[in-house]
């Protein structure tokens, strides 16, 4: 295969950027290792500042990628190495088998419906439960699904219920070669690992949350269909905010701020306040960095709406026989003792680091900050990075917001096309 | 027309945005009843994938030929759905976009009965107006492959850059002698500490290596008019007149500093008060000798009405210029490195170092036994007697006294004065004075006013890592507008029905677009004939209200269709029972 661009990585970042190259006439293939193209927005409830539901401003832009006639989208499909050939790329990408044919699948849903077996959904954040064969959620892109074969014990309903024998159990991963003028790493971010804290029970407390856990909880077609605390399904009446819980603490390797977290914090107490108007919601805070456009108007105005900003450090999170988060904090206003404050649900507001890091993952050789993020050495092209027509846009290059993820990804897609003007020339 | 109309409605649920307050599925099952429709139904998200290619089989399969989506605004998918009618071979314009979220669902939470009642009238309405349609064709008008950047700081001369490099001809408009702009006030920057000057100096040898780009320094835009594709920009250099001739406008012209009212803080009052850009002067030259040096933040920003001095339109900056809590740590890293022996106090609300690297200033100076002290919201700090006068939050609410020989106001940001432009071509501006792009994830570096678009600090905050994002996001969308030396322009303008025009002129004197509307001279004879410049009129209607005689008409949104949608929204009842 060969194109003018490879963008790596299908969120909103990627997504942009393919548009941005493809609108001017560049041919684009674009490669996400998700069976979904749409990234980590498409899993969001609602987006700061304007409140809209991630999935109006993401699915619109799934729809232009998937129906444009100038890119292509491999998805469920991992990168294996990109090579610098002269001034252009050979990048080596294995699709990995969904178990479908998807040549022939119609994205019917009769083997997500026949299929008995389920498992925990990974798209729910382990909250909801699909079928070992499905569709990874409602509008995802491609409506195909994939099979999970560690997990199929091979009864083969799927099989007899699929109109057109789409279903093959015997598929096997498929080696391509892509021939690329220049490179578009829009790889994104993980968040920092719940177990990265002891103090904050490792993990295993099972009503503290992560913030994906809370957006899926807010989302309209979320797993319970409202909010709910894990342990035994309680509305929860008082729900915490620990921010900087994966972010500016030395201690678990991310020294730095994670940029979103204050805003994602500020926006679920926002949304929760709606639908539990009666719950009492507080965030604990170092600083609150509302930096954006809009952003320090959007605190104000939940601090109007009654949400409660205390600002102290959480030491240390255990919890009752009831599964009650206990936090224990030392309030920086009023008096000086530590306390313990009991809430029904606390949820972490977890920081952001690479999803893909070049000098662990191999792939591409590319230079990272002491964060890990791909370096950008060029102030005033901040999508260069150390590899000539290898740019990058959104949280690769660090901590980023959905706002200036879009920007930069335009700004990328600049780089890169006239990249490729100079090599024409 | 002999064709049978065939409306398909689509009520979106929009997650849950619209359907926790309007029943969708009752609207879609109202709907199904009416007259004209021929299919009615609703979605969880209408604007997906999925939703889309409902429509596409039910034009395809169902022929249906008129569309209407009850979903969000229009600004958000109008788009989306036409591309959706296109895709499907029916005329993109056969489409009615319903708001039944900001128009509805939003605003009438807890009325659930009413909501629905609302959004049923509303997208009956929406039916009796598409079932008027005509197909419209877009306007095409040729477009030059040009761009004008206005202000060379960086951001306009990132700009500039990458359009040249990009094949488009530029004019770069500065209004100083010299390119860089507000940098050139720093010594050095963050997050790398690179000299300012270099930075500038490395950006303006690009600028002259393209010879695409011509720059004039010295030059004033004193005019704008035109339209996407065909802008007309007169310039002024001393007393000469130039016209250039632009495709597109990147407007990249930055900011000024917030400048403290006589007495805030003690500014003008002390000469111990100074701003921070101030202080950059004295850092330059190392004037800066006092021992006890205190850092006053957001000042002129995230400021509470009733509490600060307005600016002069009324407003108080209420929101956060973004880079001077990194800003102000930098500057004391610099002071630091020439006189280690200063004491340097912070006096803050909270310390916004966000961006990548900006922590580390803070842990830096934390480090070097800085003292940060924290105030509250409402509790501004006074400046009395050279000593600084806090209520510290982070000692439990402790009266400070800070003796202070030099305070330096972190001084927050405000958009430079660009009222003539803005008023030429009619702008949006923010609550905030900064323009206002469209929507911050779906175009935001493009304003409502086709064709122009912003970079960097005209918009809002940004360091130098964002503006050049931001300029070279707005020359992507430069590109893309005039890569094919053509454009499409909304068919959404006025028409005249020549019979009905009795040259009254009326509709003249109503204009606002300066050549969007003329009379002419009937080739037959008789009275004279309002002519509409189609690239030129924005729709706006005004001349429809005047018109004694309803010969001018917007095209799709005709008085015809006007009066059926009223007749619809307040006709009795109509429930299907």
């Amino acid at each position: 295969m060969k194109c003018d661009a490879l963008v790596i990585g299908a969120g909103i970042a990627g997504l942009q950027a393919a548009l941005d190259l493809a609108d001017q006439g560049k041919q684009v293939i674009l490669v996400d290792r998700d069976p979904s193209i749409g990234g980590r927005m498409i899993n969001l409830s609602k987006v700061f500042p304007t409140l809209d539901c991630a999935s109006c401003i993401t699915t619109p832009r799934m729809a232009s990628v998937a129906h444009h006639p100038n890119i292509k989208t491999l998805t469920y499909t991992e990168v294996d190495s990109v090579t610098p050939v002269g001034p252009r790329f050979l990048a080596k990408v294995t699709k990995k088998p969904r178990y479908i044919r998807e040549d022939l699948c119609i994205g019917c849903k009769r083997c997500e419906e026949e299929c008995i077996l389920y498992l925990s959904d990974e798209y729910d954040h382990g909250l909801g439960a699909k079928k070992v064969v499905s569709i990874p959620f409602t509008n995802a892109i491609p409506q195909l699904p994939v099979l999970d074969m560690d997990e199929c014990m091979l009864c083969g309903a799927c099989a007899k219920a699929c109109p057109t024998d789409a279903i093959d159990f015997m598929q096997e991963p498929v080696h391509e070669e892509i021939d690329a003028g220049t490179v578009i790493l829009a790889t994104g971010y993980n968040i920092t690992p719940m177990d990265a804290k002891r103090q904050y029970g490792g993990g295993k407390l099972p009503n503290v949350i992560s913030p994906f856990m809370a957006e899926r909880l807010l989302a309209p077609h979320g797993p319970y269909g409202g909010v709910m605390r894990p342990s035994d399904g309680k509305i929860p009446s008082s729900i915490a905010y620990v921010q900087c819980a994966g972010s500016r603490d030395a201690s678990i390797g991310v020294p730095y701020c994670s940029r979103v977290c204050c805003m994602y914090a500020i926006k679920q107490a926002m949304l929760l306040s709606g639908s539990l108007p009666i719950a009492d919601i507080t965030i604990y805070y170092m600083d609150i960095r509302a930096f954006g456009k809009g952003y320090e108007q959007f605190y104000q105005n939940a601090k109007a709406m009654g949400i409660e900003f205390v600002k102290a450090k959480v030491a240390k999170i255990t919890e009752d026989e009831e599964h009650n988060p206990i936090v224990r904090i030392e309030r920086q206003e009023g008096t000086s003792a530590p306390e313990e404050v009991k809430h029904d649900l606390v949820v972490l507001s977890l920081g952001m680091v690479p999803a893909w890091v070049p000098d662990r993952d191999g792939i591409i050789p590319l230079e990272v900050g002491a964060d890990s993020f791909v370096r950008t050495p060029r102030l005033t092209a901040p999508n260069l990075t150390s590899l000539p027509g290898v740019f990058a846009a959104g949280a690769a290059t660090g901590p980023k917001d959905i706002v200036d993820t879009i920007v930069e990804a335009s700004a990328a897609a600049m780089e890169a096309s006239n990249y490729l003007e100079a090599c024409a020339k | 027309m002999s064709e049978e109309i065939r409306v398909g409605v689509y009520i979106c649920h929009c997650g849950g945005n619209i359907s926790d307050v309007v029943d969708v599925k009752k609207v879609a099952e109202e709907l199904s009843h009416y007259p004209n429709v021929k299919v009615s139904k609703n979605y969880m998200f209408m604007c997906s994938d999925p939703g889309q290619q409902m429509i596409i089989d039910d034009i395809k399969q169902n022929n249906i030929n008129r569309v209407v989506v009850s979903a969000c605004s229009p600004a958000l998918h109008e788009l989306t759905f036409r591309k959706a009618l296109q895709r499907a071979g029916l005329n993109p314009h056969m489409y009615e976009n319903v708001n039944i979220r900001e128009q509805v669902s939003w605003v009438h939470k807890g009325r659930k009965e009413d909501a629905t009642r609302k959004a049923i009238r509303l997208t009956k309405a929406g039916v009796e107006k598409i079932v008027r349609q005509d197909p419209l064709e877009a306007i095409r008008v040729n477009a030059e492959r040009h761009v004008a950047v206005i202000g060379a700081g960086v951001a306009g001369m990132r700009a500039a850059v990458s359009l040249a490099r990009r094949g488009l001809g530029v004019t770069l408009i500065e209004q100083a002698d010299r390119v860089g702009g507000r940098l050139l006030e720093m010594d050095r920057i963050y997050p790398t500490g690179e000299k300012a000057i270099d930075v500038v100096n490395g950006l303006a040898k690009e600028v002259e290596g393209e010879k695409a780009i011509s720059l004039l320094l010295n030059t004033q835009v004193v005019g704008i008019d035109g339209y996407v594709g065909n802008f007309t920009l007169t310039l002024q250099t001393g007393d000469e007149k130039a016209e250039v001739r632009a495709g597109a406008i990147v407007l990249a012209t930055g900011y000024n500093h917030y400048q403290p009212q006589e007495g805030e803080f003690g500014y003008k009052e002390s000469p111990k008060v100074v701003t921070l850009p101030e202080f950059w002067a004295l850092l330059k030259e190392d004037k800066v000798s006092a021992k006890h040096v205190a850092f006053l933040h957001c000042v002129g920003s995230r400021q509470f009405e009733g509490l600060d001095q307005p600016q002069p339109d009324g407003k108080v900056n209420d929101y956060c210029s973004r880079l001077c809590c990194t800003a102000g740590l930098h500057a004391v890293e610099q002071l630091l490195e020439r006189r280690p022996d200063t004491r340097v106090y912070h006096v803050y609300k909270d310390i916004r170092t966000y961006g990548r690297g900006h922590e580390d200033y803070y842990e830096r100076m934390s480090r070097k036994g800085v003292r940060f002290f924290r105030y509250a919201d409402g509790e501004k700090p006074e400046f009395v007697g050279h000593k600084l006068k806090v209520r510290d939050v982070l000692t439990w609410g402790e009266e400070l006294e800070i003796p202070v020989e030099l305070l330096v106001l972190v001084t927050g940001i405000m958009p430079r004065d660009i009222s003539g432009i803005i008023d030429a071509l009619k702008l949006p501006t923010g609550v905030d004075r900064f323009l206002q792009e469209v929507h911050p994830k779906l175009r935001p570096v493009e304003l409502a006013n086709n064709g122009v678009l912003v970079a960097g600090c005209c918009q809002g905050p940004m360091d130098v890592i964002e503006s050049c994002a931001s300029a070279e996001a707005a020359a992507v969308k430069a590109s893309i507008l005039l890569a094919k030396g053509e454009i499409e322009l909304d068919p959404y303008v006025a028409r005249v029905v020549p019979e009905k025009c009795d040259g009254c002129q009326k509709c003249l004197a109503e204009c606002e677009y300066k050549g969007a509307l003329t009379m002419t001279n009937r080739p037959e004879g008789g009275p004279l004939l309002a002519t509409v410049n189609k690239a030129l009129c924005v729709g706006c209607g005004a001349c429809v209200a005047v018109c004694p005689t309803r010969a001018i008409q917007i095209a799709g949104w005709s008085l015809d269709q006007f009066d059926a949608m009223v007749d619809a929204l307040v006709s009795e009842e109509y429930t299907h029972a």
